[in-house]
């Protein structure tokens, strides 16, 4: 009986899910049938199993809603606001009766009769101001998909099992590497071979599949809303048409859970703080139904929630006047704040933008919780402001919990993770920007004139340095606290999308770890928390970013709009050059193997296409050659380095205009001189790349005939020519008809140059003009001619 | 009485741990030290896809830092979602015991204390019967 008590709770609990958006629907048109309809199972299922089941509490309730719907059904009474609010309430009730059950607890009775006076009556009593209220008016658009979707046939399964089943495929892949190892260890069977290759692709498609089952349709995130946006804007007195996009976007079922309440909580803000109320809005000169718009959508391994309104949105000022008198940022600092740094303040703790704090929102719990959530999931938020026309909240985050980019870096011996998230910037300590200073213990690294807090890694975590002599790699790391401070470690070694998963207590008191991942070596890794280890450092929180910004502040401004940002780097040959950094799309290592040289130009071969090389690598050694990929929309070039010096800022207009090759002029920088490279020259001294011009096409007229199909054809195609049988094409569109000698086709063609081919080696007579069907050179030559032809 | 009984060596002590906590018994292999964890906790080893804590149970009880290397035999358990590896000197039998299990007589040695309150004996003699939850459970203050 119990099984069966709880499966009827957690049945009700997933229909009334389902249903919050549907009843909303359904009071906007109420003479919408199949909503209602709907509805009506609702509340008939439950009434039926609660007489099985022995709840007679669920029976009176759904009772009551049954016949009031069923009067609507039967036209004997209008659907009205009041009516709805009842049965809403109806549906709350159970809703709260079912989480009773399951948690053990009682829920007042005496009140059940109140709704359904209420609901009998027709009058809303519980419910106050419900008929001052305009009504909300709401259109979700997902209702359709939704109602596609019902179809699909789906099973209930254990969360466990699933945990277990991806368990299994992740022993299998490691299986599977080990079993690759040894293979590729003792001799090669080609046979053997493909069959483990098979079985291998086996292992990867069933690894992906599993993690799907693990995704969710982001519907579950949105069913709630409309539900609320309503029940909101009533309370509120608010007009608001919703519109939610993109419900069948799927992401991992744990983020779902993640991002309820943030998304909540954005949602009330808008609708309570952002949308004005209808008086206001047509005083403002907008329509008086405020617009709420939520959308999902993925973007690479990210997902995007959009929560946009078009109500007051943000006044930085009063934001600012608020921040100053809770005492979160000083007067004569809030003066000198950015647009963007003054809208960063809605994160601080404790502020609230509307003027009274209203029992919706506002209570305390802000956005600086919201943003902690979000960040702790991986995710970014982002306010896009347009004071008196909207807002636009983003959030980012990512499509799983488990599955994150991260960096692999070597200390002590050790490797560690890193969440790429939370990385700014990767050093060499040899790096001419860099400059590590100590004082009385503390060490600083100054990075382009910004000072951070610096640690070794190894010192942090107690380890012993590596007697490597080389160069270290510092890390520059920004946490979820926003102080980015730079980390030293011996080295970054690779870059892995990395499954992470919960470490134990006991690793996790230590503060310092995220979680752990098995990489496909089989050795357990540790992720490293990346404000874990600036708080277990105790470094000061000193912003050393802003404290830069405040000390160069005005100066820089005044000079800014004549520089621009240009790669320093040292050619192959050795010169010190500058490049304009906005041409540099990224810049790669790539094996030597891939360069090679034709018809006197370097190629090389970057994501399976060729891209022409500026310099030869006539000198080059074996291994790995640093390049830049350069682009200029169109067109992508390789620009083979020595390596990387700096990024600078340099001006616009080198000091001394001198054009030599791809050299445009000499810029000095803090001293030194250095060659400017020209990027009209650069791109202008790349060959062309090959102009798409349509190959010639030849016609075959007779398409049945196998020697044509067979022989012909492949023959043409070979040669670069395009060849089209007859009857594909007119003889028209062809610029040249290959016919058989006999054919009748060729008496049907005037205008187009026509090859007669004939079958006996020589010529029939003085006036045949076809060619001999094996003689290559003829015939291309025919064909060589027409073109000729075409072209003139 | 059918309860099944492993009976092990921790650190020279015998005791005998109820099989029911018990997953598997295996010879570690490779140990990933984890940095700035409490002294007991020997690192971290990976068992096909499952990644093992191991606690060093001698160094936990005495108050040692942890030595288990490769080689080490430990048991294997779930605690509260998370799986962990208890070394041990060696393991000797699984069996039940027809006494069942028996107060704790005489001075115990403090070290002890926090994890075992009963023995059981069996032909070789009394062995102290501890729970591999203490063993967790009690290194979450130190730990702190």
């Amino acid at each position: 009986m119990d099984e069966l008590l709880a499966e009827f709770i957690s049945e009700t609990q997933e229909t009334m899910e389902a249903l919050a958006g549907e009843i909303v629907a359904w009071e906007a048109d109420p003479m919408d049938r199949e909503r209602l309809d709907a509805i009506f199972r609702f509340f008939h299922t439950v009434k039926g199993s609660c007489g099985f089941l022995n709840l007679p509490r669920f029976e009176r309730l759904s009772h009551a809603a049954e016949d009031v719907l069923s009067d609507i059904r039967a036209g004997k009474r209008d659907p009205d606001a009041a009516t709805v609010s009842a049965v809403l309430a109806i549906m709350d009730r159970i809703g709260e009766l079912a989480q009773a059950v399951l948690s053990g607890a009682s829920v007042p009775s005496e009140s059940d009769e109140l709704l359904i006076e209420a609901l009998l009556n027709g009058d809303a009593g519980g419910e106050p101001g419900t008929e001052k209220a305009a009504s909300a008016a709401i259109a979700p658009a997902n209702v359709e998909s939704k109602r596609a979707a019902g179809g699909m046939r789906s099973i209930r399964l254990p969360l466990s099992l699933i945990d277990q089943l991806m368990n299994g495929v992740s022993d299998m892949v490691l299986a599977r590497n080990e079993l690759s190892r040894k293979l590729r260890e003792r001799f090669s069977d080609p046979e053997l071979e493909s069959a483990f290759e098979r079985l291998s692709s086996c292992v990867a498609d069933m690894r992906d599949s599993i993690s799907k089952t693990r995704m969710q349709r982001i519907d579950r995130l949105f069913v709630a809303i409309p539900r609320m946006v309503r029940d909101l804007g009533r309370d509120l007195g608010k007009k608001i048409a919703l519109t939610i996009e993109g419900g069948d976007v799927e992401m991992d079922r744990e983020m779902v859970e993640m991002v309820v309440d943030p998304l909540t909580h954005i949602v009330r803000n808008a609708i309570d703080h952002g949308i004005e109320s209808p008086a206001d809005r047509l005083k403002a000169g907008k329509s008086e139904t405020g617009h709420l718009r939520v959308a999902a959508h993925q973007s690479g391994n990210q997902i995007v929630i959009e929560i946009a309104d078009d109500g007051r949105g943000i006044d930085t000022g009063k934001l600012v006047a608020k921040a100053v008198a809770a005492d979160i940022i000083s007067q004569d600092k809030a003066a000198t704040l950015s647009e963007a740094a003054k809208l960063d303040l809605i994160f601080a703790a404790g502020l609230s933008t509307a003027s009274a704090v209203t029992a919706v929102s506002g209570r305390g719990v802000g956005m600086d919780v919201v943003r902690s959530n979000v960040e702790k999931i991986g995710g970014i938020i982002a306010v896009d402001n347009q004071p008196g026309k909207g807002l636009r909240i983003t959030l980012r985050v990512p499509l799983t919990l488990t599955i994150i980019p991260g960096l692999i870096i070597r200390a002590g011996g050790q490797h560690f993770a890193v969440p790429r998230a939370a990385v700014v910037e990767i050093l060499h300590d040899n790096n001419e920007t860099l400059s590590i200073s100590s004082v009385g213990g503390a060490r600083v690294a100054t990075i382009r004139n910004v000072r951070h807090a610096m640690i070794d890694l190894e010192d942090l975590l107690c380890l012993e340095r590596a007697q490597e002599a080389g160069k270290r790699t510092i890390i520059v790391i920004r946490s979820t606290s926003g102080v980015p401070f730079a980390l030293g470690v011996q080295a970054v070694d690779n870059h892995e999308e990395l499954v992470i998963r919960p470490a134990s207590p006991l690793v996790m008191a230590s503060g310092l770890y995220a979680g752990m991942t098995l990489p496909d070596n089989g050795q357990p890794m540790l992720l490293l928390d990346a404000s874990g280890l600036a708080s277990a450092a105790m470094l000061p929180m000193i912003d050393g970013e802003a404290e830069a910004k405040e000390h160069r502040g005005p100066v820089e401004d005044n000079s800014a709009d004549e520089l621009v940002s240009a790669l320093m780097f040292t050619e192959r040959s050795g010169e010190e050059r500058l490049l304009k950094l906005s041409l540099v799309e990224r810049v790669e290592d790539i094996a030597i193997s891939h360069f090679a040289q034709s018809a006197g130009r370097w190629f090389v071969r970057i994501d399976g296409k060729l891209l022409p090389v500026v310099h030869g690598l006539t000198d080059a050694p074996e291994g790995i050659v640093t390049a830049l990929r350069l682009s200029e929309g169109d067109r992508e070039l390789c620009y083979p380095v020595a390596h990387i010096m700096d990024i600078v800022q340099m001006p616009v207009i080198p000091d001394v205009a001198c054009r030599s090759g791809i050299v445009g002029g000499i810029t000095v920088i803090e001293g030194r001189q250095y060659e400017v490279i020209d990027p009209f020259q650069l791109f202008a001294s790349m060959p062309e790349e090959a102009v798409k011009v349509r190959p010639v096409r030849c016609l075959l007229a007779d398409r049945d005939d196998p020697w044509m199909q067979e022989i012909l054809a492949p023959l043409i195609r070979q040669a670069g020519y395009e060849a089209v049988m007859g009857g594909d094409v007119k003889p028209e569109e062809a610029d040249i008809v290959l016919c058989l000698a006999q054919s009748p086709a060729v008496k049907s063609i005037v205008d187009r140059p026509v090859v007669k081919l004939r079958n006996a080696q020589r010529p029939q007579g003085p006036d045949d003009d076809s060619i001999y069907r094996y003689d290559r050179d003829a015939l291309i030559a025919a064909i060589e001619l027409a073109k000729r032809e075409r072209a003139a | 009485m059918s309860q099944l009984y492993l009976f092990a060596r921790i650190g020279g002590t015998d005791v005998a741990i109820p099989t029911g906590e018990i997953e598997a018994v295996v010879k570690l292999t490779e140990i990933s030290p984890v940095p700035r964890v409490p002294a007991h906790v020997a690192g971290l080893s990976a068992l096909r896809s499952r990644v093992l804590t191991i606690i060093d149970t001698a160094a936990l009880v005495w108050g040692r830092p942890a030595t288990a290397g490769p080689g080490s035999f430990a048991i294997i358990t779930d605690i509260a979602g998370h799986s962990y590896g208890m070394t041990v000197d060696s393991v000797s039998d699984i069996a039940s015991v027809p006494a069942g299990e028996l107060p704790l007589c005489g001075q115990l040695d403090p070290a002890w204390m926090p994890f075992a309150h009963k023995v059981v004996e069996n032909e070789h003699g009394p062995h102290l019967l501890i729970s591999l939850t203490s063993f967790v459970e009690q290194a979450q203050p130190l730990a702190a």
